[in-house]
């Protein structure tokens, strides 16, 4: 499938790159499909880039890479629409954001992508140990490793 | 929206499954037990508006963070080996699921 996006032009997504969150993210609720962009292997950093909003894209990242002992909770009903049989099989990402000079990954409100169904939703965690903005890294450091 | 006044210990009922009573009143904070089927989502407003605060400046991110597109036919990310608990319980023992891996 081809994808327009202002960042990056038009690309190619393979079909199993391709995700549908059903009620959306929080706050963009209208857009439904994304695709999962990522640059190798060794990435640590993805895009969420819609395929219905050539300019909505957000990155993301694996909390766990950052956080051993992150771990979010899921509902049974949460996981009978995702298709989810197992936690482990879930894909759980966070949202990257840039602020003061630091990155910092929203762990109050994972993404959570049942990588059979390629169905996703944002979680919202009630638990107090995560909150929207824990820090990753500083952004030089960042930028230098993936330079 | 509708205002229905309640005292201490009242109660109103949100459908046939969900309660709010009014647990205790001290100034100008109220209390408020909630009950509901595990199947609906209970929050504080303020945490939905900070996911969805966070998302909105996520979604004006700019800048190289990586240069991304391209190799998107590969592999898929790694696994989240411990991320993700079922059910809304707390569980306190470290990483089960590392355990079965």
């Amino acid at each position: 499938m081809n994808v327009q996006t202002t960042r990056f032009g038009q690309v190619e997504v393979a079909e199993e790159r391709l995700l549908e969150f059903p009620f959306g993210m929080l706050g963009f609720s209208s857009y439904r499909s994304f695709a999962l962009l990522q640059p190798d292997d060794q990435a640590i950093f993805y895009w969420l880039q819609s395929t219905e909003s050539p300019e909505l894209a957000f990155v993301v990242t694996d909390p766990a890479m950052w956080v051993p002992d992150y771990q979010a909770q899921i509902r049974r009903d949460q996981m009978e629409e995702l298709g989810l049989a197992d936690v482990a099989d879930a894909q759980v990402l966070v949202v990257v954001n840039k602020r003061e000079g630091l990155l910092t990954g929203n762990m109050q409100g994972p993404l959570v992508i049942n990588p059979e169904t390629r169905q996703g939703v944002q979680l919202v965690l009630a638990d107090k140990r995560w909150d929207t903005r824990h820090e990753l890294m500083e952004l030089s450091a960042a930028d230098a490793v993936t330079a | 929206m509708l205002v229905l006044s309640r005292q201490r210990d009242e109660t109103i009922m949100i459908g046939d499954e969900i309660t709010l009573t009014i647990v205790d009143i001290r100034g100008d904070k109220v209390r408020v037990g909630i009950e509901a089927p595990a199947n609906v989502a209970v929050h504080r407003k303020e945490v939905y508006d900070a996911i969805r605060s966070e998302n909105q400046k996520a979604a004006d991110f700019s800048g190289s963070v990586s240069q991304l597109p391209g190799n998107q036919s590969s592999d898929g990310p790694r696994r989240s080996a411990s991320a993700l608990m079922a059910d809304a319980v707390p569980v306190r023992s470290k990483n089960p699921r590392r355990e079965r891996a």
